[in-house]
């Protein structure tokens, strides 16, 4: 629960002729976590070399190769298909010798056309587009070139141009600009052109085609009408290449990837002329099935034995092993960083406590109502990713803890209930007055009585919050005592656990030294005890010896770390913000119903006309984006605040995470058969 | 005697008011000061996250570290208010 799933290291020897036989089955148990070979000069390993792949990896690739291509032509991929029935190895394996290679040539041939008929359709848009400016000239286009004495100039400008040359000049204007074409002497060329840039002229090319422009822009878009019906016969072709072989594509691509990833295995052990040898991890509960499977399929000739392991710390895979409530959880902790294998694994407190954060904040029935609803709508959508269940996991449980904050704090989308709230109000009076009467009889005339009869508690609320506080930063305290006590060595080792203690004393040692002098709700008042030496009494002198004891204990770790003392103050007051960032959200939703319903519907209910029934509505639309903002705003801060509480304040005081993944050598078969 | 009640009653709000410019001031000073913390982290942190996306986690952490500040500001404000 609080520990990473237990593993064991194998190594498993055997001649070359088993290679294949253990290869396979290692794969289909899908259990062994390989630990690549990397070749070192050391005894232990002399003589052995990284392996070569199997007989037909480069087949397999070049298959791999050519099925992904089509594909992503295609459009397709594992998860769009569907995995109600599976392909027979046999089959398959027949299919891709005999199919593949017509399926691709013809896809290909498919393609290769399609893209030459795509250029030439683009090759007419961009002559129309050269054309386009010429549909209105006098004449047509091939009057415009081809003299010996007269050139012609074409072009744009924003106002009509004049130069000082001889010339002859044709203009028509449009919405954006003027098309102005020049006819000038050759000698005179270059000077109109550089008048013509005072003009802010940009040139355009004089397109080299015969007969009027908008004729020839006709024939053009013809042949792109043309071009573009073969393409669509080309997309139909390959839809129903498509349709015809997507499964049987894909279940391949399934297979090819397995083989592939079973043939360059060998890459990964260390072999020498006649024997391979490879150590890897399994969960130690799965340690007598790898033992009796590979015995079976080698018939005994394989030597197979469980290692020694040297350094827990770091050697280990790391596979979660939590109960369900804390699956979701796992997310932020890979998000993180991933446990190491000796450390103790926070994703079942982090399970409880982020979604009790998150409610705390967001504590109302409506938006929790809305939540769940959208976390159990989209679950379908992301089935398939592990990710995305995970994320979906958490919406659901933070938006129970919602709602049932939503019932204790009498909250539904910013109204109060007809229940008083359980223990702590956090009900607010917006656009209030001052005292309680004047505000009771203000909410009433804005039918939010119910807000302003109840007390407000927000000072307890935030003492509450600090309390959650310490106590989690306690946890992560003694949680820190605990991890060096297993991860650190030698004298190292009691001086990080002592600094831990001292941190805690310290932390402690100034609250009960708070408590002796200041009277706090929701906290033990020690403000009456006598005073004892120089006006200071017991528990203030507790106080400051735990805390000197503390700092004297982080210091022998290392005094550098006094620096960061004042962050105990700092980290313990940060949990305010679950009452503060809740806050905000209650005010938000109350000032949306303010505006919308006291300010907008109900003065038009009173006197209703037709400009009024437009107002109602105009009310509603407000009401509703601004509980859709809020809501997503809610989630938001609801969501993150928690998750930093627990990065930063949490986390920092004992995880050091940095685990390798537990990544077993196999795959999960989706869309072939298991044997 | 009328000229005094309105007097009282103009201190009042003066002071309700005064409450409501500190708590905003409160707010929206430690807003900006959050905003300009997070401001070269965030920078910082898209760009790292974009080389590599196991450096979020870390990123995110990074980002929302100066978050402090205005929750700080918003506590303060709420105590004006409320207390």
């Amino acid at each position: 629960m609080f520990h990473p799933e237990s593993m064991s290291r194998l190594l498993i020897v055997a001649s070359k002729q088993q290679l294949e036989p253990v290869i396979t089955e290692l794969y289909q148990m899908n259990i062994f976590h390989i630990d690549d070979y990397i070749e070192k000069e050391d005894d232990e390993w002399e003589g052995f070399r990284i392996g070569m792949p199997l007989a037909g990896a480069d087949v397999s690739s070049a298959a791999l190769v050519k099925i992904r291509s089509i594909a992503s032509a295609f459009g397709i991929s594992k998860d769009t298909v569907s995995d109600s029935e599976r392909s027979s190895i046999l089959e398959l394996k027949r299919r891709i010798e005999e199919d593949l290679p017509d399926i691709a040539e013809e896809v290909e041939k498919l393609l290769a056309s399609r893209n030459k008929l795509e250029s030439e359709t683009k090759e007419y848009e961009q002559k129309i587009d050269s054309l386009r400016p010429f549909t209105d000239t006098p004449a047509p286009l091939e009057l415009l070139r081809g003299f010996d004495t007269i050139s012609f100039i074409a072009g744009y400008a924003k106002e009509p141009v004049n130069v000082s040359v001889p010339h002859e000049k044709w203009e028509s204007s449009s919405k954006t600009a003027n098309l102005t074409i020049l006819v000038v002497k050759n000698s005179d060329v270059s000077t109109a052109e550089k008048e013509l840039l005072d003009f802010q002229f940009q040139k355009i090319q004089i397109p080299q085609e015969t007969g009027p422009a908008s004729q020839i822009i006709q024939e053009c878009e013809q042949k792109i009408e043309e071009l573009k019906k073969k393409i669509a016969g080309i997309s139909a072709q390959m839809e129903t290449i498509k349709n015809r072989h997507e499964f049987f594509l894909m279940s391949s691509e399934e297979f090819l990837t397995g083989s592939v990833e079973q043939a360059e295995a060998p890459l990964r052990f260390a072999t020498s002329e006649h024997a391979f040898s490879l150590t890897g991890w399994v969960p130690s509960s799965k340690v007598s099935k790898v033992f009796e499977n590979l015995d079976r399929v080698c018939a005994g000739k394989v030597y197979i034995s469980e290692l020694e392991v040297e350094d827990y710390n770091e050697m280990p895979p790391v596979e979660y092993q939590n109960p369900d409530i804390a699956k979701p959880t796992q997310l932020f902790l890979d998000l993180y960083s991933r446990p190491r294998y000796t450390e103790l694994d926070p994703s079942l407190v982090m399970s409880i406590l982020y979604p009790f954060m998150f409610g705390l904040i967001l504590g109302d029935i409506g938006y929790g109502l809305v939540l769940l609803v959208v976390a159990l709508g989209l679950r379908s959508f992301v089935k398939d990713s592990e990710a995305g269940t995970q994320l979906l996991g958490i919406v659901r449980n933070c938006s129970i803890s919602s709602i049932i904050f939503g019932v204790l704090f009498s909250e539904f989308l910013g109204f109060s209930l007809p229940w008083q709230p359980f223990w702590l109000s956090r009900h607010i009076n917006i656009g209030g007055s001052g005292t309680a009467e004047h505000a009771l009889e203000e909410a009433t005339t804005h039918g939010m009585a119910a807000a302003a009869e109840h007390a407000t508690h927000i000072p307890e609320l935030l003492v509450l919050s600090i309390w959650i506080g310490i106590f989690h930063i306690t946890l992560g305290r003694l949680w820190g005592v605990r991890n060096s006590a297993v991860m650190d060595h030698g004298h190292h080792r009691s001086l990080k656990m002592f600094s831990h203690v001292g941190w805690l004393l310290v932390m402690w040692g100034i609250l009960i030294a708070i408590w002796s002098f200041a009277a706090i709700p929701l906290m033990p008042d020690l403000t009456g005890s006598p005073a004892i030496i120089a006006g200071m009494n017991a528990p203030l002198i507790i106080g400051i010896i735990l805390a000197v004891i503390g700092l004297l204990l982080i210091a022998r770790e290392n005094p550098l770390d006094l620096m960061e003392v004042p962050t105990i103050i700092s980290n313990v007051l940060s949990y305010t913000r679950l009452i503060a960032v809740g806050l905000s959200s209650i005010a938000i939703a109350m000032v949306t119903n303010y505006i919308a319903i006291d300010m907008i519907i109900s003065p038009q209910l009173k006197s209703l006309s037709i400009f009024g029934i437009v107002l109602v509505f105009v009310g509603i639309v407000v009401f509703i984006i601004g509980h859709i903002g809020n809501t997503a705003l809610g989630a938001l801060g609801g969501g993150l605040h928690p998750l930093r509480l627990h990065y930063v304040e949490f986390f920092t005081k004992f995880y050091r995470g940095g685990g390798r993944k537990y990544t077993p050598f196999g795959m999960v078969r989706r869309l072939i058969e298991q044997n | 005697m009328a000229a005094e009640l309105m007097t009282v009653e103009v201190a009042t709000a003066t002071a309700a008011g005064m409450k409501a410019i500190g708590a905003g001031i409160a707010v929206g000073l430690t807003g900006i000061a959050s905003g300009i913390g997070e401001m070269a982290i965030g920078s910082a942190a898209v760009g790292a996250v974009a080389e590599n996306k196991d450096m979020f986690g870390l990123a995110l952490v990074f980002t929302v570290l100066p978050e402090t500040i205005v929750i700080f500001g918003l506590v303060v404000a709420l105590l004006i208010m409320f207390q």
